[in-house]
């Protein structure tokens, strides 16, 4: 079985740059589409070092197969042409019918290992605590942000609040009927503005919906996000520049994407020390979109781009900042087939690009954003 | 500007005293208007510190201002910069904090600079003019 840690992918990476010979990636078939097989495909395609080169289940409806099909791993009809497959280092029986490995091993070539029954069932087993986990360490991360959201949140509340005791004060004794109606309706219109802002937070520290996958408006997205922003970071002295090119969408969970927009945004506002210029770009051409977060911040030394990735790394000082940001990040876009990129300069600032390819054939509705 | 006391010069109405309110928000001047007003003050608005620092150098306001009342977390020239600012040039203009978010440690450190009192939004009418009434007092004593 392979290291399937980020921190050990990250370090293969790094070792790439160091010029050292990187060992090829382990192609793997999946055989069993259920419970078993999905869990198997969702954790292992995001790992850059294992290469799923199909997956087959006797049972067309199979959940694993429709899954496969989002994320572009072929589907075989026939297992047969699955494990013949040249190339292939390991077969991977998830299909719990203690049958199927005798018989797939018979058809096998030498180079080929595989493995099924208990092995097999100890394998799901931690491939699905793994997938538990990056969940929970992603919602743990979005609670621990929004504690950072307080003194905007405190500013954004107080403010009507102090409208509404003042009005209300003057309205205890108010004679002229007018005034009264008058600043009733004001009273009426603060406290209007304040749910909007407890409607929006709570939506926004709500757990991942479970959702399916669907067509995100991303321009729509990249505006929700700044508008949670502002509880994290002061916004009020940040040029923001939006480069929107009109009706850009991914597939993907509208959830986990406003999430990596806001984190994205904090991070750029936090590099700039509250005083720059924010842009915002999308692009869509020819099959790719394009998502770009940039800011005119302190910029990030070669050393600390190829770290950034890593669960727990952080720049900022103890208590600051969880050092999951970047990671859920990564792991959310992976999983939506994408790639994440920085570019950046000391000095000068740093460019973070989402990059997506479309699926052939996608039709499903668009979301409200 | 002049140290004396604005009553004397507001062309003979007596008003208690005049405030300026710097605050971003334009609901909290209104009601802070609102409620000085009504304890007989006269009152100045400013949106951040870079226009309060117009108004308390325009015309005739130079010779008025009795107390200012500032918020933190304003754009452009941000509060605790204003608030800087007016220790060194006004000192003998009483201040007072009216901020959204409470922070101990900052009130220390403002008390500590000589801030005459730190307020917590929402603040009661009364609280708010009581604090006011007391800077005024601070002012009448500065001159004696």
């Amino acid at each position: 079985m392979t290291a399937s840690s980020p921190s050990a992918h990250l370090q293969l990476q790094s070792e790439r740059n160091e010029s050292v010979p990187v060992s090829p990636p382990i192609r793997v078939a999946i055989v069993g589409a259920g419970r078993g097989g999905t869990a198997l495909l969702d954790v292992l395609h995001q790992i850059g070092t294992i290469e799923i080169l199909g997956i087959t289940d006797k049972e067309p409806s199979a959940p694993g197969l429709q899954r496969a099909q989002e994320i572009n791993v072929t589907v075989y009809e026939r297992v047969g042409d699955l494990i013949k497959r040249p190339g292939l280092n390991l077969v991977m029986d998830v299909t719990g019918d203690p049958s199927m490995g005798p018989a797939l091993q018979e058809q096998l070539p030498a180079e080929t290992d595989i493995i099924s029954g208990q092995a097999s069932r100890l394998l799901w087993t931690l491939v699905q605590h793994e997938s538990t986990l990056q969940t929970e360490l992603l919602h743990a991360e979005k609670l621990a942000g929004i504690g950072s959201f307080a003194a905007g949140i405190a500013h954004d509340m107080n403010n009507p609040l102090q409208l509404i005791l003042g009005l209300a004060e003057n309205l205890a004794d108010e004679v002229d009927l007018d005034a009264v109606h008058a600043q009733a309706r004001d009273i009426i219109d603060a406290v209007k503005r304040t749910t909007a802002i407890c409607r929006d937070l709570t939506s926004y520290s709500r757990r991942t919906s479970l959702r399916q996958d669907c067509l995100v408006n991303i321009n729509g997205k990249l505006d929700e996000a700044l508008k949670i922003a502002r509880y994290a970071v002061a916004l009020q002295d940040i040029d923001i520049r939006k480069l929107y090119q009109p009706d850009v969408v991914v597939k993907g969970n509208p959830d986990e994407l406003l999430h990596v927009f806001v984190n994205l945004i904090t991070n750029a506002v936090q590099a700039m020390e509250h005083r720059g210029t924010l842009t915002l770009e999308t692009s869509a051409v020819a099959g790719t979109t394009h998502i770009r977060v940039s800011d005119t911040g302190c910029g990030m030394t070669t050393e600390v781009q190829s770290r950034i990735f890593e669960p727990f790394f952080t720049t900022k000082p103890p208590g600051k900042g969880t050092g999951l940001g970047l990671y859920n990040i990564k792991n959310v876009v992976h999983r939506m087939n994408g790639s994440i990129g920085v570019d950046s300069h000391i000095g000068r600032g740093s460019t973070f690009t989402l990059t997506f390819r479309d699926e052939p054939g996608t039709s499903e509705r668009t979301t409200p954003s | 500007m002049s140290e004396f006391k604005s009553g004397f010069f507001v062309g003979g109405e007596s008003t208690n005293g005049r405030v300026l309110i710097v605050d971003d928000e334009p609901d909290i001047r209104k009601v802070v208007r609102m409620t000085l007003q009504k304890a007989g003050y006269d009152v100045l608005e400013a949106e951040n510190g870079e226009k309060a620092i117009e108004v308390i150098n325009s015309g005739e306001n130079r010779l008025l201002l009795d107390v200012i009342i500032c918020d933190i977390r304003m754009p452009k020239v941000n509060g605790i910069e204003a608030i800087a600012y007016f220790r060194q040039n006004y000192p003998r203009v009483p201040l007072i904090v009216l901020t959204g978010f409470p922070d101990t440690d900052m009130a220390t450190s403002l008390l500590r600079q000589g801030v005459v009192d730190y307020l917590v939004k929402p603040v009661e009418g009364d609280k708010l003019k009581a604090s006011v009434a007391r800077a005024m007092e601070q002012r009448e004593l500065a001159h004696l």
